[in-house]
């Protein structure tokens, strides 16, 4: 799929980072997200979801952790590889992947390739949407819906190739970062740290 | 091109695109649908503009902590709700309800207009009235009945903003019946035990902080879970900065997964291991004794009481182990002052509740916390003198709820009342009858308010109910007149003051005209009570006292506040203790009580449980075969406020029963079986089923389901019968001391569905 992808250097390299245990679950990213951008009224239609995911430690007590996720805006999107009309692509100047709705035929296919999940099909609009970082809303200056409200602080949104960013300071002090299905060679970027401070 | 061009999907159908698509998609092979180079160029243009809309300040009504809310309205419409990044309640976030606020007031099921009751009590059958109708029927109906029984017949349950107004209509009338559910079914017991021990509550925006602590104890308050903004903020950021976090719960909350040290406490114990810390803490004369010297009152009492709560005992009431207990209490005194001890805010739960929380107080006051960043700070009111309003002089007639001097519950506060008073008395007639209700935004029949396996009875005693909500709760279904007030996005209220560690005034207009007929509770109550010629004590509405503001603070004041929808007082202290200020405590003794000699008297009557310093006390606990039911707070839903609105629902619309592995055993049952609770004092059998969770995350012998839900009023399309409502399940026991609830003796069985 890399074949037929273009690469070019990005002048901003726009990126989440998500500080994991300041995650409290409470979903308030949920609901500024789907308020700001008129996201139908279904469970499964949103553009950023928190997973709760219950599990147990080594000594076999329980244990949970929130996730949350939204679309990765992979540097290697396989969304934008799959699309048979263009509707989905990659901007040049920030690396946000975005739905064209004009152009949107509904096929569905991106929803397959994604292996994040991070689209639904609108019904009403007959268009496949997802997250577009806010790109909206960054465009007028301001963040993301979800990093705004997040109560925990735990989103966290800027220019990676801006060394004096928030992220990118974030991204330096971290003790772990991870990024979701990295194997799957999509160049994801949103990223989950571990700070210590 | 528009999104909905009918040639665009004539063409792609056409072309058979999606077959061609999808191969397309999986083969990575080129389509031939491929954008042309004019498409390409305008794609994402749309993505560029953001219309923010019009400003208008607003603070939260969600729920009780009132969060700054920036509203955000697009051509009359209400677009965005965005957290106020200078009120302090919330520094800019909201959570999930208060983003939600917007479907609450775009909500086709609300209260559109007066209405009168045509059928059956809770049936549901209303005629549409005028608003002079209405108010004519008060009159008709509750004149009366102040003739034969008293204006104490009258009995009121408020919670919201516009709680000024039922309460000067209900003192204008002569009774002195007011309640605010939040005392007996929420904060009663611990706000009591604070006050015995400091001389103040920890009040409603509590004083714990949390941001700055080195080691918090927390009893079970899920600040994680149970979001209000600030506290979730700081619980958040203090753990970041590297606090331990003992977390005390008999399941594992959000908050508790973060915990340092997670302990499974047997339900009902707390006092026990309360006082298992403060025996370790003595007998290493771990306190701090330049705090305790200069101002506590009791300490040698103490010492001698603390004597036969040895960590080995403790251990045996709570199950955990007797080292872990020594161990926390060296950690917690190691980094005193900077550490807090925690109680819940619903402090509802086992009849023990003041003197538990007595113990926690005592644990915070041994640490000289008091004062001191990462302990207990102090609020400070705000230092504007607003303009005293006229009252009426408090009415002469004895309260119905067992609240005041000579009654059974002679400490708890008259300006708050016993909601569980007022429903005893209405259902047993004494020490009076009560026949009328006024109900604003509070919701008895479906929120843990005690007795409810009676309320039902104590209603049909009722020959009037009157409600002033937004929406038709189960319990304005059975109301006999309605009056529909303004959601917080569209009517005026009075200045927001808030005494905290940083005050503030906040602001609250409307964003939009009312959508239906409805008024705010200012005019709703002046409405009623021109009726009884008694609206002259209805002076200023809320859209004049803001107005009047521009008079009472300078003219640079008056300005930030409309700019910025919130005006601070930065110019406070909240920790005199760390910078060498003396401390005053508004007790009897003027001390910081770890013995309360105003308690001695009763205690002589009337036994342990009023002793001046906590008497141990083991629960009661559930027959063989039952379970002891605990219920708490899901971050998505605020009580009935939140139960119709669509977005929660997504989040959250269902109340699986959790129950411990080794239970599951025993029963025969299996993760995900469909299960029913029934009551095993009053048998009454859930009519909901629910899955059951298997989980070690809850205690054996408990189980536990989400509070709020199960709501059987008609009226609502999304939230009827979601879940299952804990009502039925919980106790009607009561905390001797404070006269407050206690929940959590409720016992069920668990069936199959």
């Amino acid at each position: 799929m890399s074949l037929i992808h273009k690469k070019t250097k990005k002048q901003k390299n726009l990126a989440m980072v998500i500080v994991g245990d300041r995650c409290i679950g409470c979903d308030a990213c949920y609901v500024s997200c789907k308020t700001d951008w008129d996201v139908p009224a279904m469970k499964e239609a949103f553009r950023t979801k928190v997973f709760e995911v219950e599990g147990e430690d080594v000594h076999g007590n329980p244990t949970i952790g929130f996730l949350p996720t939204l679309c990765n805006h992979c540097d290697n999107a396989p969304c934008v590889d799959v699309c048979p009309t263009g509707a989905s692509f990659k901007r040049d100047e920030d690396g946000i992947v975005l739905v064209e709705p004009d152009m949107c035929i509904g096929c569905k296919a991106c929803m397959v390739a994604c292996p994040y999940d991070a689209r639904y099909y609108n019904e009403e609009e007959q268009t496949v949407d997802k997250c577009t970082f806010c790109l909206p809303r960054i465009s007028n200056g301001l963040d993301p819906a979800c990093v705004t409200t997040c109560v925990g602080e735990s989103r966290n949104f800027g220019d990676l190739n801006d060394t004096d960013s928030n992220v990118s300071k974030m991204l330096k002090d971290a003790t772990s970062i991870y990024k979701l299905k990295e194997d799957e060679g999509t160049s994801p970027n949103v990223y989950y740290v571990t700070l210590n401070y | 091109m528009s999104r909905h061009n009918i040639s665009r999907r004539g063409f792609l159908k056409l072309a058979g695109a999606s077959s061609v698509a999808i191969t397309a998609g999986i083969t990575g092979i080129p389509s031939p649908l491929k954008a042309s180079a004019q498409q390409e160029a305008s794609r994402g243009a749309r993505f560029l503009k953001y219309d923010r809309g019009v400003e208008s300040p607003n603070f939260c009504e969600m729920c009780f902590w009132n969060c700054g809310v920036n509203v955000y309205t697009r051509k009359g419409i209400i677009h965005k709700l965005e957290g106020n990044k200078l009120n302090p309640n919330n520094r800019g976030h909201l959570c999930a309800k208060g983003n939600a606020g917007i479907q609450s007031t775009y909500d086709a099921d609300r209260i559109q207009s007066p209405l009168i009751r045509t059928g059956k009590r809770g049936e549901g059958k209303f005629k549409k009235v005028s608003w002079e109708e209405a108010y004519k029927y008060v009159y008709k109906k509750l004149n009366p009945l102040i003739d034969e029984f008293g204006p104490e017949t009258l009995a009121t349950f408020m919670h919201g903003t516009g709680e000024p107004y039922p309460h000067m209509l209900t003192m204008a009338l002569g009774s002195p019946n007011i309640t605010i559910p939040a005392y007996s079914q929420c904060m009663g017991s611990r706000e009591m035990a604070w006050a015995l021990t400091f001389g103040t509550g920890v009040s409603g925006h509590e004083t714990f902080d949390m941001a700055n602590s080195k080691h918090m104890i927390i009893f079970g308050r899920n600040f994680a879970g149970a979001v209000q903004v600030r506290e979730a903020e700081d619980f958040a950021e203090g753990l970041a900065r590297g606090s331990r976090l003992t977390y005390i719960d008999p399941r594992q909350s959000e908050s508790a997964v973060r915990a340092t040290d997670w302990l499974q406490i047997n339900p009902g114990t707390d006092m026990a291991l309360a006082l298992g810390f403060i025996h370790v803490i003595i007998r290493d004369n771990l306190a701090n004794m330049d705090f305790v010297r200069k101002y506590c009152y009791g300490y040698n009492e103490l010492s001698e009481h603390i004597k036969k709560y040895t960590p080995k005992w403790a251990s045996e009431k709570t199950g955990i182990d007797a080292k872990t207990i020594e161990r926390i209490a060296w950690e917690f005194a190691k980094d005193a002052p900077n550490v807090v001890a925690i109680p819940p805010r619903r402090m509802t739960r086992y009849g023990n509740d003041t003197q538990t929380v007595r113990a926690i107080a005592i644990l915070n006051a041994l640490m000289g916390n008091w004062g001191v960043p990462g302990g207990i700070f102090i609020r400070n009111k705000v230092p504007v003198d607003f303009p005293k309003e006229e009252h009426p002089d408090a009415p002469d007639a004895r309260r119905a709820d067992g609240v005041g001097e000579g009654e059974k519950f002679p400490l708890a506060p008259p300006s708050l009342g016993r909601t569980n008073g007022i429903y005893e008395a209405t259902l047993t007639k004494k020490p009076y009858p009560i026949k009328a209700w006024l109900l604003y935004g509070t919701n008895p029949l479906s929120h843990s308010s005690i007795g409810v396996n009676s309320l039902y009875k104590a209603i049909d005693n009722l020959e009037l109910i009157i409600a002033i909500d937004t929406q038709f709760s189960d319990t304005v279904m059975y109301a006999d007149v309605i009056f529909p007030e303004s959601t917080y996005l569209e009517r005026y209220d009075a200045p927001y003051a808030q005494k905290d560690k940083t005050p503030f005034i906040a602001l609250r207009k409307p964003a939009i005209k009312p959508i239906y007929d409805t008024k705010g509770c200012f005019e709703i109550c002046k409405g009623i009570a021109k009726e009884f010629d008694l609206d002259d004590w209805f002076e200023k509405s809320p859209e004049e006292q803001v107005e009047e503001l521009s008079q009472i603070l300078s003219k640079e004041q008056m300005e930030t506040l409309e700019k910025d929808g919130v005006l601070l007082f930065e110019d406070v202290d909240p920790y005199p203790n760390a910078s060498g200020s003396a401390l005053n405590f508004s007790t009897s003794t003027g001390k910081v009580q770890l013995y309360v000699k105003d308690l001695e008297e009763m205690a002589k009557k009337q036994g342990d449980d009023f002793s001046p310093l906590p008497i141990y006390k083991d629960p009661v606990v559930p027959k063989k075969g039952e379970f002891r039911m605990l219920f708490g707070r899901t971050p998505h839903h605020s009580h009935a406020r939140s139960q119709n609105n669509w977005i929660l629902l997504e989040l959250q619309d269902d109340t699986p029963v959790w129950m411990n592995p080794k239970d599951a055993k025993k029963m025969g049952f299996k993760d995900g079986d469909m299960v029913s609770l029934v009551n095993a004092k009053t048998g009454h059998k859930s009519d909901h089923s629910e899955r059951l969770k298997v989980t070690k995350r809850i205690k054996e012998g408990s189980v536990f389901i989400h509070h709020g839900f199960g709501h059987t009023t008609k009226a609502w399309s999304r939230g009827y019968e979601k879940g299952t409502k804990e009502n039925w399940f919980i106790s009607d026991d009561v905390d001797p001391l404070s006269g407050a609830a206690a929940f959590h003796n409720g016992f069920v069985k668990v069936v199959k569905a």
